[in-house]
């Protein structure tokens, strides 16, 4: 067997501590002598994968969901896949262990050789050691309930000694930083401690590739951060190569050493990090529209070519920052030039959505709300707002800060007590599913769950019709809002045949068709592309011109309440920790702590500046446009 | 706490916790059989009473916990009682309401009929609560020489039901908020089930797939036979406790061949 490229992970002590005391553990079964998987023909210099004209078309399918992809990676790297919905980043993640061809079957066309082994001719169980994989969903990747059985798992299957898969549990638990949680329920965890364990649960069988699809797209952005220091430190000290897709690229784009950008089943670009940021392509998303490439980039790297844009020069690829501090460098470097050298041109100023505050009844009137599953564990606590119409508001906090809770209050899934939650003048309280849901509406996460016939247009005409209207208001009403959501071509179709964006958007139509005064949206960025999150929000938008709808958004994502909310709420513990201007809330640091948020990193650059530059940047900014303006002016 | 959360396995340090699943599947196997066997009212009492004593002391499950868990068969049972109380034919009449007679061997025999089945209902809310489903899944390999893949595909339904019930919560709520409400009767109830099914199956396949695949990319299958860490095994304890059961099942079928069981009526006439 070949030395491993990928060190040990570290002991501590050298014993194994993953859990509680053990009494003597012992085989169960005769576990036969770990036959192994045969030696991989590799040398560690050779890459990891090698992949040359792949194409891939699932059964049953006509187009390549993979056409003539290239690839290779080679041990120590970090690589990021980016891409629209669609265009193939999770299938060929899905090659990496073999999961195509043998799980998800199809035709498989050209080379595809993984740590060594031709793909084709390799179960997906033999990659085990070779090969870690971690999904987007952790509850649906986990396995076992407790801990310290969720990163035995693969051991015990590949028959290891006992003594080796108890000293690999507390190094791949210590390694995750949760050697002390080997006895925990998996499910009394927070989302990034559960990825944290399904990662783990890989890292024991010390694979020297570890694939992850989205692994932080559930969670908030301290979970996301856990997830990524864990991934840092696997590749910076322990040399293990990463493959991964994920969409929160602030936070990644300084760690990873390659970037590549995909396109309909193709490699649109591969290179480094500065050279992918550097210039604005253009890919397809799922139903062929064009997206920008700019869509995945890091608002930094944004940053630095509208100041070039707006100075007139060219920025030079090896100049693009990654984070936050070259950004401030960027900035420096152009505030130090002499006046007169910089060449201003006009940038379109960003529109501030302003909060249209009306006198009289509020919209939404809540007053001391606490509320519970359980009696004596309430969930809410004592929570006092008025929701105004035609506004766009961020609901934000930690995840299990109560934010779904206080959402399902406001359209009555949860009974709020009674007085506590007014809908104009009406005590929500008093009123039943069909009158609430005629001036309330929820876009749950999965638009599947809503679906509740076997077309599009029956779709959205079903809650006009529980309302008795006419069928010729019906028609009409269906036929506009298949209009304003683009998806009038698809009427007849069965709504789960649809693409996911195209699901969310009927989701909203449903909503929309009954013309509500309060829309929710629940996590509008989880399982979507930025693109996708910036569509749904324009629909938003028109949303509220049409029909003065307030919309309440649920999210963790700092970008698309800087860019579309006019104010912020934060829940802690149940509890209101803030009522305001998005601006005022990200220029609170000890606030955003306790709740688990993080500044967008345009205002932590412009903090910064304002901070060493008072003259030329006043204040903290939001907008990347606004920044520039002010370095420019 | 939700009926589905109370009907799951939740780990502690009670008698019945530390047992292990095989005595614990033997106790419940046994007093199934024994409910099945008594249609005498003040024995499925008794029954009844030795298992809401285990739950209480030996499983240390509360009070508010068994009321949360079993409310739903509580009423079902109530309402079995009641029917089958005013409708079955008897011989000693207990006594008169609204012209009708009411009979004491009747009401004993839906008495000992409702009682059966919250019995079972309760036993089996023991075992669930207090057994871990891998380490059934474990002994069932390593004492009951199940295939581990068979016995894996236990625990994982085992384990997936509160997650499929969340889903079918979350679908119920999501498609209220279309204006949906839950329809009465038993076409209202198929009618809710066709609606419900598409999105949970979509959703449960979904779920399916990435778990077998994070299974099948951790080795699972990759050899005939896997090491377990911590087998549960039966000792010297369970091994006695599960004789006993065993006795008392043989002891009560022979006592009712050997016709050495006699009614006393619960509900005797004065």
């Amino acid at each position: 067997m070949l030395a491993r490229s990928t060190p040990d992970l570290p002991l501590k002590d050298g014993q194994p501590n993953g859990g509680a005391p053990r009494r003597a553990v012992s085989h169960a079964t005769q576990a036969p002598e770990p036959e192994a998987v045969p030696p991989s023909p590799s040398i560690d210099a050779a890459p990891l994968v090698d992949i040359v004209g792949l194409s891939y078309t699932y059964e049953g399918e006509r187009n390549p969901v993979l056409e003539n992809v290239s690839l290779s990676v080679k041990p120590g790297e970090f690589v990021l896949i980016l891409g629209p919905s669609g265009c193939g980043k999770s299938t060929l993640l899905q090659v990496m262990n073999g999961t195509i061809p043998h799980s998800l079957r199809g035709r498989l066309e050209g080379k595809a050789e993984i740590c060594g082994r031709e793909v084709a001719a390799t179960k997906v169980t033999s990659f085990a050691t070779e090969v870690g994989m971690v999904f987007q969903d952790p509850e649906a990747q986990i396995i076992n309930i407790r801990v310290r059985d969720e990163v035995t798992f693969g051991l015990e299957n590949l028959c290891r000694p006992v003594e080796e898969i108890l000293a690999r549990q507390a190094e791949a638990l210590n390694f995750v930083g949760l050697g002390d949680a080997g006895e925990c329920s998996i499910f009394d965890m927070s989302g990034g401690q559960k990825q944290r364990v399904s990662i783990a649960a890989v890292l024991a069988a010390r694979p020297r590739l570890l694939v992850l699809d989205e692994p932080t797209a559930n969670l908030d952005p301290v979970g996301m951060a856990e997830v990524f220091a864990v991934l840092e430190r696997l590749n910076k000290e322990f040399g293990v190569t990463i493959l991964m897709v994920e969409h929160r690229v602030d936070e990644l784009a300084d760690k990873v050493s390659r970037v590549i950008m995909m396109d309909q089943g193709r490699i649109l670009f591969d290179g480094a990090p500065r050279a992918a940021f550097s210039r604005r392509r253009e890919a397809h998303s799922e139903e062929t529209e064009i997206v920008p490439t700019s869509a995945w980039f890091p608002q930094v790297s944004e940053f630095a070519l509208d100041m070039a844009r707006a100075t007139g020069r060219e920025i030079a690829p090896e100049s693009i920052p990654l984070n936050v501090r070259e950004a401030v460098a960027l900035a420096e470097r152009t505030l130090a030039e002499p006046v007169g050298q910089v060449q201003t041109i006009t940038l379109t100023p960003a529109t501030a959505p302003a909060e249209e505050v009306e006198p009289g009844q509020p919209l939404v009137s809540i007053r001391n709300l606490t509320f519970g599953y359980a009696r004596d564990k309430p969930i809410l606590r004592n929570i006092t707002l008025d929701l105004a119409s035609n506004a766009i508001i961020a609901l934000m906090g930690r995840n299990g800060s109560g934010k779904t809770t206080l959402a399902r209050t406001l359209i009555g899934i949860n009974p709020p007590p009674k007085g506590a939650v007014m809908l104009g003048a009406k005590d929500i309280s008093e009123l039943g599913p069909k009158e609430i849901s005629a001036e309330v509406g929820y876009v749950f996460q999965n638009p599947d769950h809503q679906f509740v016939t076997d077309r599009v247009d029956d779709e959205v005409a079903y809650g006009l019709r529980v309302r008795d209207y006419s069928d010729e208001a019906i028609e009409q009403r269906v036929t506009d809002v298949l209009e304003i959501v683009d998806l009038v071509r698809y009427r007849v179709r069965s709504p789960f045949s649809l693409s996911l964006g195209e699901r969310r958007r009927l989701s909203v139509a449903t909503m929309l068709v009954l013309e509500p005064r309060l829309l929710v949206l629940d996590e509008p960025t989880i399982g979507q592309d930025y693109e996708r999150a910036q569509q749904l929000m324009k629909l938003m938008v028109r949303l509220r011109e049409r029909y003065r709808t307030t919309v309440l958004m649920i999210t963790h994502d700092v970008r698309l309440v800087a860019e579309w909310a006019e104010r912020a709420l934060v829940l802690h513990e149940g509890a209101l920790a803030f009522d305001g201007a998005p601006h005022d809330l990200f220029g609170q640091p000890a606030l955003l702590a306790t709740s688990g948020l993080l500044q967008p990193p345009i205002f932590e650059v412009s903090a910064q500046l304002a901070a060493r530059h008072p003259s030329r940047v006043s204040a903290p900014t939001l907008s990347v446009a606004g920044l520039v303006r002010s370095l420019v002016a | 706490m939700s009926r589905a959360t109370v009907f799951q396995f939740r780990s502690g340090s009670s008698t019945f916790h530390r047992l292990d699943p095989m005595t614990k599947f033997a106790w419940l196997l046994s007093i199934s059989l024994l409910a099945f066997g008594a249609y005498i009212a003040w024995i499925q009492i008794l029954i009844a009473l030795i298992v809401l004593g285990t739950a209480l002391f030996l499983a240390r499950i509360t009070p508010a916990e068994i009321r949360q868990g079993t409310w739903p068969f509580i009423l079902a049972c109530l309402s079995f009682f009641l029917i089958q109380s005013l409708t079955l034919p008897g011989k000693v009449e207990f006594f008169h309401i609204l012209g009708k007679s009411i009979y004491a061997d009747s009401a004993d025999y839906a008495l000992a009929a409702a009682l059966r089945i919250y019995t079972i209902i309760l036993s089996t809310l023991v075992f669930v609560r207090t057994t871990d489903p891998r380490e059934l899944a474990i002994a069932l390999v390593t004492q009951a020489r199940i295939p581990y893949r068979i016995a894996y595909a236990f625990f994982i339904a085992l384990r997936i039901i509160p997650t499929i019930e969340e889903e079918i919560k979350i679908i119920q709520s999501a498609q209220a908020v279309r204006g949906v409400a839950k329809q009465r009767g038993l076409a209202g109830r198929i009618r809710d089930m066709k609606r419900y099914a598409m999105p949970l199956l979509v959703g449960s396949l979904r779920r399916a797939s990435i778990m077998v695949m994070s299974m099948e990319s951790r080795a699972f299958g990759a050899y005939p036979q896997r090491t377990f860490l911590d087998p549960p095994k039966m000792g010297t304890g369970g091994r006695v406790f599960c004789a006993i059961m065993v006795a008392a099942v043989a002891g009560w079928y022979a006592a009712l061949a050997f016709g050495l069981v006699h009614a006393v009526y619960v509900f005797a006439p004065a």
